[in-house]
Protein backbone atom coordinates (compact mmCIF):
# COMPACT_ATOMS: atom_id res chain seq x y z
CA UNK A 1 0.00 0.00 0.00
CA UNK A 2 1.23 3.39 -0.72
CA UNK A 3 1.55 6.21 1.35
CA UNK A 4 -1.97 8.27 0.62
CA UNK A 5 0.25 11.55 0.00
CA UNK A 6 1.14 9.92 -3.17
CA UNK A 7 -2.22 9.42 -4.47
CA UNK A 8 -2.75 13.09 -5.12
CA UNK A 9 -2.43 14.09 -8.45
CA UNK A 10 -0.13 17.15 -8.49
CA UNK A 11 -1.42 20.59 -8.60
CA UNK A 12 -0.56 23.16 -10.85
CA UNK A 13 0.75 25.96 -9.75
CA UNK A 14 -1.59 28.52 -10.34
CA UNK A 15 -4.67 26.42 -9.30
CA UNK A 16 -6.57 28.61 -7.27
CA UNK A 17 -6.53 31.32 -9.62
CA UNK A 18 -7.62 28.66 -12.30
CA UNK A 19 -10.62 27.55 -10.18
CA UNK A 20 -11.69 31.29 -9.60
CA UNK A 21 -11.80 32.55 -12.62
CA UNK A 22 -13.59 29.16 -13.85
CA UNK A 23 -16.38 30.66 -11.27
CA UNK A 24 -16.21 33.62 -12.81
CA UNK A 25 -16.76 32.33 -16.36
CA UNK A 26 -19.71 29.84 -14.74
CA UNK A 27 -21.60 33.24 -14.22
CA UNK A 28 -21.02 34.30 -17.54
CA UNK A 29 -21.90 31.04 -19.59
CA UNK A 30 -25.47 31.59 -19.86
CA UNK A 31 -24.89 34.86 -21.36
CA UNK A 32 -28.46 35.54 -22.85
CA UNK A 33 -29.86 35.49 -19.51
CA UNK A 34 -27.08 37.27 -17.55
CA UNK A 35 -26.70 40.34 -19.92
CA UNK A 36 -28.75 40.17 -23.33
CA UNK A 37 -31.81 40.09 -21.46
CA UNK A 38 -31.78 42.40 -19.00
CA UNK A 39 -30.46 44.85 -21.97
CA UNK A 40 -33.23 43.85 -24.21
CA UNK A 41 -35.70 44.51 -21.75
CA UNK A 42 -34.53 47.72 -21.05
CA UNK A 43 -33.89 48.71 -24.43
CA UNK A 44 -37.75 47.89 -24.71
CA UNK A 45 -38.62 49.94 -21.61
CA UNK A 46 -36.52 52.84 -23.41
CA UNK A 47 -38.08 52.68 -27.04
CA UNK A 48 -41.57 52.93 -25.15
CA UNK A 49 -40.28 55.60 -23.33
CA UNK A 50 -39.56 57.60 -26.43
CA UNK A 51 -43.01 56.76 -27.87
CA UNK A 52 -44.80 57.92 -25.14
CA UNK A 53 -42.38 61.22 -25.01
CA UNK A 54 -43.03 61.93 -28.54
CA UNK A 55 -47.40 61.25 -27.92
CA UNK A 56 -46.67 64.00 -24.99
CA UNK A 57 -44.23 66.20 -27.10
CA UNK A 58 -46.66 65.91 -30.45
CA UNK A 59 -50.01 66.79 -28.64
CA UNK A 60 -48.47 69.83 -26.65
CA UNK A 61 -47.76 71.55 -28.82
CA UNK A 62 -44.36 69.78 -30.44
CA UNK A 63 -40.31 69.80 -30.24
CA UNK A 64 -40.19 73.92 -30.72
CA UNK A 65 -43.20 74.55 -28.55
CA UNK A 66 -42.19 77.72 -26.35
CA UNK A 67 -42.92 75.92 -23.18
CA UNK A 68 -41.50 72.81 -23.62
CA UNK A 69 -37.95 73.10 -21.91
CA UNK A 70 -39.58 74.70 -19.21
CA UNK A 71 -41.90 71.92 -18.47
CA UNK A 72 -39.70 68.85 -19.70
CA UNK A 73 -40.61 65.47 -18.99
CA UNK A 74 -40.03 64.15 -15.39
CA UNK A 75 -37.96 61.33 -14.32
CA UNK A 76 -39.79 58.16 -14.69
CA UNK A 77 -37.89 55.85 -12.83
CA UNK A 78 -38.20 53.46 -15.71
CA UNK A 79 -33.80 52.52 -15.20
CA UNK A 80 -34.81 51.02 -11.89
CA UNK A 81 -35.98 48.01 -14.05
CA UNK A 82 -32.21 46.57 -14.10
CA UNK A 83 -30.97 47.84 -10.73
CA UNK A 84 -33.95 45.05 -9.84
CA UNK A 85 -32.89 42.66 -12.07
CA UNK A 86 -29.26 42.84 -10.77
CA UNK A 87 -30.88 41.66 -6.99
CA UNK A 88 -32.18 39.13 -8.88
CA UNK A 89 -29.19 38.05 -10.86
CA UNK A 90 -27.09 38.02 -7.61
CA UNK A 91 -30.32 35.68 -5.82
CA UNK A 92 -30.23 33.51 -8.58
CA UNK A 93 -26.36 33.26 -8.84
CA UNK A 94 -26.05 32.29 -5.23
CA UNK A 95 -28.95 30.01 -4.79
CA UNK A 96 -28.53 27.84 -8.06
CA UNK A 97 -24.65 28.14 -9.18
CA UNK A 98 -23.65 27.67 -5.71
CA UNK A 99 -24.74 23.88 -5.17
CA UNK A 100 -24.12 22.98 -8.85
CA UNK A 101 -20.72 24.13 -8.32
CA UNK A 102 -20.10 22.15 -5.21
CA UNK A 103 -20.38 19.19 -7.79
CA UNK A 104 -18.14 19.75 -10.09
CA UNK A 105 -15.31 20.32 -6.88
CA UNK A 106 -15.38 23.85 -6.38
CA UNK A 107 -14.92 24.90 -2.68
CA UNK A 108 -16.71 27.51 -1.20
CA UNK A 109 -13.94 29.76 -0.83
CA UNK A 110 -13.40 29.37 -4.88
CA UNK A 111 -17.13 29.80 -5.61
CA UNK A 112 -17.50 33.15 -3.58
CA UNK A 113 -14.33 35.05 -4.27
CA UNK A 114 -14.58 33.62 -8.33
CA UNK A 115 -18.86 35.32 -7.66
CA UNK A 116 -18.01 38.47 -6.22
CA UNK A 117 -15.65 39.17 -9.30
CA UNK A 118 -18.23 38.13 -11.16
CA UNK A 119 -20.95 40.56 -9.94
CA UNK A 120 -18.36 43.81 -9.52
CA UNK A 121 -17.59 42.85 -13.38
CA UNK A 122 -21.05 42.41 -14.04
CA UNK A 123 -21.55 46.20 -12.26
CA UNK A 124 -19.16 47.50 -14.01
CA UNK A 125 -20.55 46.44 -17.62
CA UNK A 126 -24.17 47.93 -16.71
CA UNK A 127 -22.53 50.84 -15.51
CA UNK A 128 -20.78 51.79 -18.63
CA UNK A 129 -23.82 50.82 -20.36
CA UNK A 130 -26.30 53.31 -18.38
CA UNK A 131 -23.20 56.20 -18.58
CA UNK A 132 -23.13 56.01 -21.97
CA UNK A 133 -26.87 56.52 -22.71
CA UNK A 134 -26.83 58.76 -19.95
CA UNK A 135 -24.61 60.94 -21.58
CA UNK A 136 -25.75 60.66 -24.55
CA UNK A 137 -29.64 61.68 -23.34
CA UNK A 138 -27.83 64.75 -21.89
CA UNK A 139 -26.01 66.17 -25.10
CA UNK A 140 -29.36 65.40 -26.80
CA UNK A 141 -31.33 67.31 -24.54
CA UNK A 142 -33.81 64.28 -23.65
CA UNK A 143 -33.27 62.39 -26.96
CA UNK A 144 -34.21 65.29 -28.92
CA UNK A 145 -37.93 65.26 -26.58
CA UNK A 146 -37.05 66.67 -23.59
CA UNK A 147 -37.40 63.09 -21.86
CA UNK A 148 -35.00 61.69 -19.10
CA UNK A 149 -34.54 58.03 -18.14
CA UNK A 150 -30.49 57.35 -18.04
CA UNK A 151 -29.85 60.50 -16.26
CA UNK A 152 -29.72 60.13 -12.41
CA UNK A 153 -32.52 62.42 -10.41
CA UNK A 154 -31.15 65.86 -8.87
CA UNK A 155 -28.14 65.19 -12.01
CA UNK A 156 -28.71 66.40 -15.59
CA UNK A 157 -25.66 68.45 -16.58
CA UNK A 158 -21.98 66.96 -14.59
CA UNK A 159 -19.21 64.89 -15.91
CA UNK A 160 -19.89 61.42 -16.65
CA UNK A 161 -17.20 60.11 -14.40
CA UNK A 162 -19.31 61.16 -11.53
CA UNK A 163 -22.22 59.47 -13.60
CA UNK A 164 -20.21 56.68 -13.55
CA UNK A 165 -19.62 56.16 -10.32
CA UNK A 166 -23.12 56.62 -8.73
CA UNK A 167 -24.22 54.12 -11.35
CA UNK A 168 -21.48 51.53 -10.21
CA UNK A 169 -21.45 52.28 -6.41
CA UNK A 170 -25.41 51.81 -6.62
CA UNK A 171 -25.26 48.25 -8.41
CA UNK A 172 -22.82 46.57 -6.51
CA UNK A 173 -25.15 47.45 -3.24
CA UNK A 174 -27.47 45.84 -4.69
CA UNK A 175 -25.71 42.55 -5.98
CA UNK A 176 -24.20 42.29 -2.15
CA UNK A 177 -27.33 42.89 -0.75
CA UNK A 178 -28.64 39.90 -2.97
CA UNK A 179 -25.55 38.12 -2.43
CA UNK A 180 -26.11 38.75 1.37
CA UNK A 181 -29.94 37.22 1.29
CA UNK A 182 -28.94 34.53 -0.50
CA UNK A 183 -26.18 33.05 1.16
CA UNK A 184 -28.69 33.09 4.20
CA UNK A 185 -31.52 31.63 2.02
CA UNK A 186 -28.49 28.87 1.23
CA UNK A 187 -27.44 27.79 4.41
CA UNK A 188 -30.79 28.06 6.34
CA UNK A 189 -33.49 28.16 4.31
CA UNK A 190 -36.61 30.27 4.36
CA UNK A 191 -35.96 30.87 8.21
CA UNK A 192 -32.80 32.22 7.25
CA UNK A 193 -34.36 34.55 4.95
CA UNK A 194 -36.65 35.93 7.81
CA UNK A 195 -33.57 36.56 10.15
CA UNK A 196 -31.61 38.47 7.34
CA UNK A 197 -35.08 40.72 6.76
CA UNK A 198 -35.12 40.69 10.64
CA UNK A 199 -31.74 41.90 11.05
CA UNK A 200 -31.86 44.42 7.99
CA UNK A 201 -35.29 45.72 9.83
CA UNK A 202 -32.84 45.82 13.37
CA UNK A 203 -30.44 47.94 11.73
CA UNK A 204 -32.81 50.46 10.08
CA UNK A 205 -34.53 50.28 13.16
CA UNK A 206 -31.91 51.42 15.78
CA UNK A 207 -30.68 53.84 13.23
CA UNK A 208 -33.87 56.05 13.41
CA UNK A 209 -33.94 55.46 16.86
CA UNK A 210 -30.65 56.90 17.35
CA UNK A 211 -31.32 59.95 15.49
CA UNK A 212 -34.67 60.04 17.04
CA UNK A 213 -33.81 59.77 20.27
CA UNK A 214 -30.68 62.01 20.14
CA UNK A 215 -32.13 64.57 18.20
CA UNK A 216 -29.59 64.45 15.20
CA UNK A 217 -32.02 64.52 12.49
CA UNK A 218 -30.53 68.28 11.40
CA UNK A 219 -26.84 66.26 11.21
CA UNK A 220 -28.41 63.12 8.87
CA UNK A 221 -29.56 66.23 6.63
CA UNK A 222 -26.39 67.91 6.81
CA UNK A 223 -24.63 65.31 6.03
CA UNK A 224 -26.77 64.15 2.99
CA UNK A 225 -26.69 67.80 1.92
CA UNK A 226 -22.95 68.11 2.32
CA UNK A 227 -22.21 64.29 0.85
CA UNK A 228 -24.09 65.60 -2.42
CA UNK A 229 -25.61 62.84 -4.54
CA UNK A 230 -22.56 60.83 -5.66
CA UNK A 231 -21.00 60.94 -1.76
CA UNK A 232 -23.88 59.52 -0.63
CA UNK A 233 -24.24 56.36 -3.45
CA UNK A 234 -20.22 56.24 -2.77
CA UNK A 235 -21.72 55.55 1.03
CA UNK A 236 -23.52 52.87 -0.33
CA UNK A 237 -19.71 50.81 -0.71
CA UNK A 238 -19.83 50.49 3.08
CA UNK A 239 -22.90 48.45 3.47
CA UNK A 240 -22.04 46.57 0.37
CA UNK A 241 -18.68 45.48 1.69
CA UNK A 242 -20.35 44.27 5.26
CA UNK A 243 -22.73 42.07 2.72
CA UNK A 244 -20.07 40.72 0.92
CA UNK A 245 -18.44 39.79 4.21
CA UNK A 246 -20.97 38.60 5.95
CA UNK A 247 -22.22 36.23 2.29
CA UNK A 248 -18.59 34.95 2.84
CA UNK A 249 -18.71 33.69 7.00
CA UNK A 250 -22.00 32.45 6.17
CA UNK A 251 -21.31 30.42 2.73
CA UNK A 252 -18.33 29.13 4.26
CA UNK A 253 -20.37 26.41 5.84
CA UNK A 254 -23.61 26.24 3.76
CA UNK A 255 -24.04 22.64 2.78
CA UNK A 256 -26.04 22.16 -0.42
CA UNK A 257 -29.86 20.86 0.23
CA UNK A 258 -32.55 18.88 -2.17
CA UNK B 1 -2.98 -1.27 -3.69
CA UNK B 2 -3.26 2.15 -3.29
CA UNK B 3 -5.87 3.83 -1.04
CA UNK B 4 -7.99 7.08 -2.05
CA UNK B 5 -10.18 7.01 0.85
CA UNK B 6 -9.55 6.58 3.96
CA UNK B 7 -13.21 6.89 6.90
CA UNK B 8 -12.82 6.22 10.44
CA UNK B 9 -15.39 6.80 13.48
CA UNK B 10 -17.49 9.14 11.22
CA UNK B 11 -20.74 9.96 12.14
CA UNK B 12 -22.72 12.75 11.03
CA UNK B 13 -25.96 13.68 12.91
CA UNK B 14 -28.64 16.33 11.61
CA UNK B 15 -30.44 17.41 15.24
CA UNK B 16 -31.51 14.08 16.96
CA UNK B 17 -31.53 12.30 13.62
CA UNK B 18 -28.10 9.99 12.81
CA UNK B 19 -27.41 9.85 9.48
CA UNK B 20 -23.95 8.32 9.54
CA UNK B 21 -23.07 6.26 12.67
CA UNK B 22 -19.69 5.82 13.20
CA UNK B 23 -18.66 4.00 9.91
CA UNK B 24 -14.85 3.44 9.20
CA UNK B 25 -14.48 2.22 5.71
CA UNK B 26 -11.35 2.04 2.71
CA UNK B 27 -11.99 3.04 -1.04
CA UNK B 28 -9.47 1.54 -3.41
CA UNK B 29 -8.27 3.00 -6.09
CA UNK B 30 -9.07 2.43 -9.86
CA UNK B 31 -12.23 -0.19 -8.62
CA UNK B 32 -16.24 0.21 -9.00
CA UNK B 33 -17.59 0.31 -5.70
CA UNK B 34 -21.44 0.01 -5.05
CA UNK B 35 -22.80 1.83 -1.93
CA UNK B 36 -25.90 0.00 -1.80
CA UNK B 37 -28.74 0.24 0.51
CA UNK B 38 -33.04 1.89 1.34
CA UNK B 39 -34.32 5.24 0.77
CA UNK B 40 -32.96 7.08 3.81
CA UNK B 41 -30.15 4.86 5.01
CA UNK B 42 -27.27 7.11 4.53
CA UNK B 43 -25.76 7.10 1.23
CA UNK B 44 -26.30 10.56 0.01
CA UNK B 45 -25.05 11.78 3.23
CA UNK B 46 -22.18 9.55 2.77
CA UNK B 47 -21.05 10.63 -0.78
CA UNK B 48 -21.89 14.64 0.59
CA UNK B 49 -19.57 13.90 3.66
CA UNK B 50 -16.83 12.37 0.77
CA UNK B 51 -16.87 15.31 -0.70
CA UNK B 52 -16.80 17.90 1.84
CA UNK B 53 -20.14 19.37 0.37
CA UNK B 54 -21.78 18.53 4.13
CA UNK B 55 -19.48 18.69 7.45
CA UNK B 56 -19.02 15.79 9.71
CA UNK B 57 -20.15 15.82 13.02
CA UNK B 58 -17.14 13.25 14.51
CA UNK B 59 -14.48 11.38 13.08
CA UNK B 60 -12.14 11.62 10.31
CA UNK B 61 -12.21 11.57 6.87
CA UNK B 62 -9.16 11.50 4.79
CA UNK B 63 -9.31 11.71 0.31
CA UNK B 64 -6.35 11.13 -1.39
CA UNK B 65 -4.91 11.52 2.37
CA UNK B 66 -6.43 14.86 3.61
CA UNK B 67 -9.52 16.37 4.47
CA UNK B 68 -11.76 16.94 1.77
CA UNK B 69 -13.29 20.25 3.58
CA UNK B 70 -12.74 23.58 1.55
CA UNK B 71 -9.98 21.33 0.54
CA UNK B 72 -9.46 22.72 -3.41
CA UNK B 73 -6.02 20.09 -4.29
CA UNK B 74 -8.54 17.19 -3.41
CA UNK B 75 -12.06 18.27 -4.76
CA UNK B 76 -10.15 19.25 -8.35
CA UNK B 77 -10.40 15.65 -8.83
CA UNK B 78 -13.62 14.88 -7.45
CA UNK B 79 -16.80 14.74 -9.77
CA UNK B 80 -20.26 14.35 -7.56
CA UNK B 81 -23.34 13.83 -9.77
CA UNK B 82 -26.54 13.81 -7.88
CA UNK B 83 -29.50 12.13 -8.88
CA UNK B 84 -31.09 15.38 -7.59
CA UNK B 85 -28.70 17.85 -9.10
CA UNK B 86 -29.73 21.29 -9.24
CA UNK B 87 -28.79 23.37 -12.24
CA UNK B 88 -28.89 27.28 -12.50
CA UNK B 89 -31.98 28.92 -14.03
CA UNK B 90 -32.62 28.80 -17.34
CA UNK B 91 -29.67 26.50 -18.21
CA UNK B 92 -29.33 24.15 -20.92
CA UNK B 93 -27.61 21.41 -20.86
CA UNK B 94 -24.95 22.99 -23.82
CA UNK B 95 -24.34 25.24 -20.66
CA UNK B 96 -23.18 22.55 -18.76
CA UNK B 97 -21.02 20.87 -21.54
CA UNK B 98 -19.32 24.04 -21.94
CA UNK B 99 -18.67 24.81 -18.27
CA UNK B 100 -17.20 21.22 -17.06
CA UNK B 101 -14.23 21.83 -19.05
CA UNK B 102 -13.12 24.88 -16.88
CA UNK B 103 -13.43 22.86 -13.63
CA UNK B 104 -12.15 19.15 -14.71
CA UNK B 105 -8.86 19.14 -16.07
CA UNK B 106 -9.32 15.37 -17.95
CA UNK B 107 -12.37 16.33 -19.81
CA UNK B 108 -13.14 14.66 -22.83
CA UNK B 109 -14.79 16.63 -25.76
CA UNK B 110 -14.81 14.10 -27.90
CA UNK B 111 -16.51 11.37 -25.33
CA UNK B 112 -18.83 13.72 -24.19
CA UNK B 113 -20.31 14.66 -27.55
CA UNK B 114 -20.36 11.09 -28.39
CA UNK B 115 -22.36 10.14 -24.84
CA UNK B 116 -24.46 13.17 -25.92
CA UNK B 117 -26.00 11.55 -29.39
CA UNK B 118 -26.11 8.35 -27.69
CA UNK B 119 -28.48 9.43 -24.80
CA UNK B 120 -29.83 11.42 -27.55
CA UNK B 121 -29.48 14.66 -25.16
CA UNK B 122 -31.11 18.12 -26.70
CA UNK B 123 -28.79 20.15 -25.52
CA UNK B 124 -30.35 23.85 -26.73
CA UNK B 125 -33.03 22.94 -24.40
CA UNK B 126 -33.56 24.40 -21.47
CA UNK B 127 -33.00 22.16 -18.47
CA UNK B 128 -36.38 23.06 -16.49
CA UNK B 129 -38.00 21.71 -19.44
CA UNK B 130 -36.23 18.50 -19.76
CA UNK B 131 -37.39 15.12 -18.89
CA UNK B 132 -36.28 12.99 -15.77
CA UNK B 133 -34.30 11.22 -18.16
CA UNK B 134 -32.94 13.68 -20.03
CA UNK B 135 -31.96 15.25 -16.69
CA UNK B 136 -30.39 12.37 -15.44
CA UNK B 137 -28.24 11.66 -18.78
CA UNK B 138 -26.67 15.14 -18.67
CA UNK B 139 -25.53 14.48 -15.30
CA UNK B 140 -24.12 11.10 -16.04
CA UNK B 141 -22.19 12.47 -19.26
CA UNK B 142 -20.60 14.97 -17.20
CA UNK B 143 -19.55 11.94 -14.77
CA UNK B 144 -18.19 10.38 -17.27
CA UNK B 145 -16.45 12.40 -19.59
CA UNK B 146 -15.37 14.71 -16.66
CA UNK B 147 -12.76 11.21 -16.17
CA UNK B 148 -11.89 12.49 -12.25
CA UNK B 149 -9.81 10.35 -10.53
CA UNK B 150 -12.87 9.81 -8.36
CA UNK B 151 -16.62 9.72 -9.33
CA UNK B 152 -19.37 9.69 -7.26
CA UNK B 153 -22.67 8.88 -9.35
CA UNK B 154 -25.69 9.24 -6.71
CA UNK B 155 -28.53 7.23 -8.40
CA UNK B 156 -27.60 8.22 -11.60
CA UNK B 157 -30.21 7.14 -13.63
CA UNK B 158 -33.54 7.90 -12.57
CA UNK B 159 -36.07 7.60 -15.08
CA UNK B 160 -33.36 6.62 -17.73
CA UNK B 161 -34.76 3.91 -20.12
CA UNK B 162 -33.61 0.33 -20.07
CA UNK B 163 -31.88 1.20 -23.40
CA UNK B 164 -29.81 4.34 -22.02
CA UNK B 165 -28.79 2.39 -18.65
CA UNK B 166 -27.55 -0.13 -20.77
CA UNK B 167 -25.58 2.47 -22.38
CA UNK B 168 -24.26 3.78 -19.22
CA UNK B 169 -23.00 0.86 -18.10
CA UNK B 170 -21.36 -0.04 -21.49
CA UNK B 171 -19.68 3.51 -21.65
CA UNK B 172 -18.36 3.43 -17.98
CA UNK B 173 -17.49 -0.26 -18.23
CA UNK B 174 -15.49 0.89 -21.61
CA UNK B 175 -14.09 3.70 -20.41
CA UNK B 176 -12.94 2.56 -17.29
CA UNK B 177 -11.03 0.17 -19.43
CA UNK B 178 -9.24 2.61 -21.19
CA UNK B 179 -9.16 5.25 -18.13
CA UNK B 180 -9.38 3.62 -14.90
CA UNK B 181 -10.44 5.83 -11.91
CA UNK B 182 -12.60 4.98 -8.86
CA UNK B 183 -15.74 4.88 -9.09
CA UNK B 184 -18.60 5.03 -6.64
CA UNK B 185 -22.05 4.44 -7.51
CA UNK B 186 -24.69 4.36 -5.51
CA UNK B 187 -28.77 2.58 -6.87
CA UNK B 188 -30.93 0.72 -6.01
CA UNK B 189 -30.98 -1.71 -9.26
CA UNK B 190 -29.07 -3.72 -7.95
CA UNK B 191 -28.75 -6.80 -9.99
CA UNK B 192 -28.43 -4.90 -13.18
CA UNK B 193 -25.37 -3.04 -11.69
CA UNK B 194 -24.04 -6.30 -10.23
CA UNK B 195 -21.77 -7.36 -12.96
CA UNK B 196 -20.25 -3.58 -12.63
CA UNK B 197 -19.38 -3.38 -9.40
CA UNK B 198 -15.63 -5.02 -8.02
CA UNK B 199 -16.75 -4.13 -4.62
CA UNK B 200 -20.11 -4.09 -2.42
CA UNK B 201 -20.49 -1.47 0.48
CA UNK B 202 -24.12 -1.73 2.26
CA UNK B 203 -25.42 0.72 4.21
CA UNK B 204 -28.57 0.62 6.25
CA UNK B 205 -29.78 3.15 9.00
CA UNK B 206 -26.25 4.86 8.98
CA UNK B 207 -24.35 1.93 9.32
CA UNK B 208 -22.18 0.01 7.37
CA UNK B 209 -23.35 -3.72 7.50
CA UNK B 210 -21.45 -5.18 4.26
CA UNK B 211 -18.20 -3.95 3.21
CA UNK B 212 -16.95 -6.87 0.68
CA UNK B 213 -15.89 -7.80 -2.67
CA UNK B 214 -18.52 -8.52 -4.66
CA UNK B 215 -17.09 -12.10 -5.91
CA UNK B 216 -17.23 -13.20 -2.22
CA UNK B 217 -20.31 -11.64 -1.49
CA UNK B 218 -21.93 -13.61 -4.10
CA UNK B 219 -20.53 -16.83 -3.24
CA UNK B 220 -21.43 -16.34 0.67
CA UNK B 221 -24.72 -17.38 0.62
CA UNK B 222 -26.39 -19.84 -0.36
CA UNK B 223 -30.34 -21.42 -1.14
CA UNK B 224 -30.61 -24.90 0.06
CA UNK B 225 -34.42 -26.37 -0.87
CA UNK B 226 -35.81 -29.94 -0.06
CA UNK B 227 -38.07 -30.95 1.64
CA UNK B 228 -38.79 -29.30 4.90
CA UNK B 229 -37.33 -32.02 7.72
CA UNK B 230 -34.20 -32.40 5.30
CA UNK B 231 -33.45 -28.76 5.48
CA UNK B 232 -33.97 -28.47 9.32
CA UNK B 233 -31.46 -31.20 9.60
CA UNK B 234 -28.50 -29.60 7.24
CA UNK B 235 -29.35 -25.85 8.87
CA UNK B 236 -29.03 -27.12 12.54
CA UNK B 237 -28.01 -23.87 14.38
CA UNK B 238 -26.69 -21.90 11.34
CA UNK B 239 -28.83 -18.59 11.01
CA UNK B 240 -31.35 -18.21 8.73
CA UNK B 241 -30.69 -15.16 6.25
CA UNK B 242 -34.36 -16.12 4.88
CA UNK B 243 -36.50 -19.02 4.78
CA UNK B 244 -39.86 -19.65 2.31
CA UNK B 245 -41.68 -23.10 2.20
CA UNK B 246 -44.81 -24.08 0.20
CA UNK B 247 -46.73 -27.34 1.59
CA UNK B 248 -43.77 -29.72 2.75
CA UNK B 249 -41.17 -27.98 0.93
CA UNK B 250 -38.73 -25.42 2.24
CA UNK B 251 -36.48 -22.56 0.76
CA UNK B 252 -33.69 -21.18 3.33
CA UNK B 253 -30.65 -18.81 2.41
CA UNK B 254 -27.79 -19.54 4.67
CA UNK B 255 -24.19 -17.76 4.89
CA UNK B 256 -20.59 -19.63 4.84
CA UNK B 257 -21.86 -22.87 2.94
CA UNK B 258 -17.93 -24.75 2.16
CA UNK B 259 -17.22 -27.33 0.17
CA UNK B 260 -18.03 -30.10 2.93
CA UNK B 261 -21.24 -28.61 3.70
CA UNK B 262 -22.46 -28.86 0.11
CA UNK B 263 -21.43 -31.97 -0.66
CA UNK B 264 -23.56 -32.89 2.77
CA UNK B 265 -26.03 -31.09 1.25
CA UNK B 266 -26.18 -33.16 -1.95
CA UNK B 267 -26.10 -36.19 -0.50
CA UNK B 268 -29.10 -35.44 2.06
CA UNK B 269 -30.82 -34.94 -1.49
CA UNK B 270 -31.19 -30.74 -1.12
CA UNK B 271 -30.83 -28.70 -3.85
CA UNK B 272 -28.11 -25.52 -3.56
CA UNK B 273 -28.76 -22.67 -6.05
CA UNK B 274 -27.12 -19.36 -6.36
CA UNK B 275 -28.54 -16.06 -4.46
CA UNK B 276 -28.32 -12.72 -6.62
CA UNK B 277 -26.56 -9.82 -4.85
CA UNK B 278 -29.92 -7.87 -4.68
CA UNK B 279 -31.51 -10.83 -2.92
CA UNK B 280 -28.80 -11.11 -0.39
CA UNK B 281 -28.86 -7.54 0.53
CA UNK B 282 -32.91 -7.59 0.25
CA UNK B 283 -32.42 -10.27 3.25
CA UNK B 284 -29.18 -8.68 4.93
CA UNK B 285 -31.13 -5.63 5.63
CA UNK B 286 -34.49 -6.95 6.55
CA UNK B 287 -33.51 -8.66 9.19
CA UNK B 288 -33.73 -7.51 12.53
CA UNK B 289 -30.57 -5.92 14.11
CA UNK B 290 -30.16 -8.50 16.64
CA UNK B 291 -29.52 -11.09 13.77
CA UNK B 292 -26.69 -9.34 11.69
CA UNK B 293 -25.42 -8.34 15.02
CA UNK B 294 -22.01 -10.29 13.74
CA UNK B 295 -21.23 -9.00 10.52
CA UNK B 296 -21.72 -5.31 11.44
Amino acid sequence: MTTLAQALPASRSNEAGRRTLAVVKLHFVNRFQILYLPLIVLGAIFVLNLAIWWIIVESTGGVNSANRSSSHLGYSGAVSYIYVYGIVIAVQAISRTFPFSLGFGVTRRDFYLGSVIAFVGLSLGFAVVLTIMSSIEIATNGWGLGGRMFAPLFFTNSFWLLRFVMYFCAFLFLLFIGTAGATFYVRWRATGLTIFFGIIAIILLGAVAYFTLGHQWPAVGTWFDQSGPVGVTVWLLAPAAVCALAGYFVLRRATPKN
Amino acid sequence: MTTVVEVDDLTKRFGKFTAVDDVSLRIEENKIYGLLGRNGAGKTTMMQLLTGQQFATDGTIRVFGQSPVENAAVLGNVCFIKESQAYPDDFKPKHVFASAPWFFQNWDADFADRLIADFRVPVNRRIKKLSRGQLSAVGVIVGLASRAPLTFFDEPYLGLDAVARQIFYDRLLEDFGENPRTVILSTHLIDEVSNLLEHVIVIDDGRIIIDESADELRGSATTVSGTKAAVDAFVGKRAVLHREGIGGLTSVTIENVDAADRRAAVSAGLELGPVSLQQLIVRKTSIPETEFGAQS
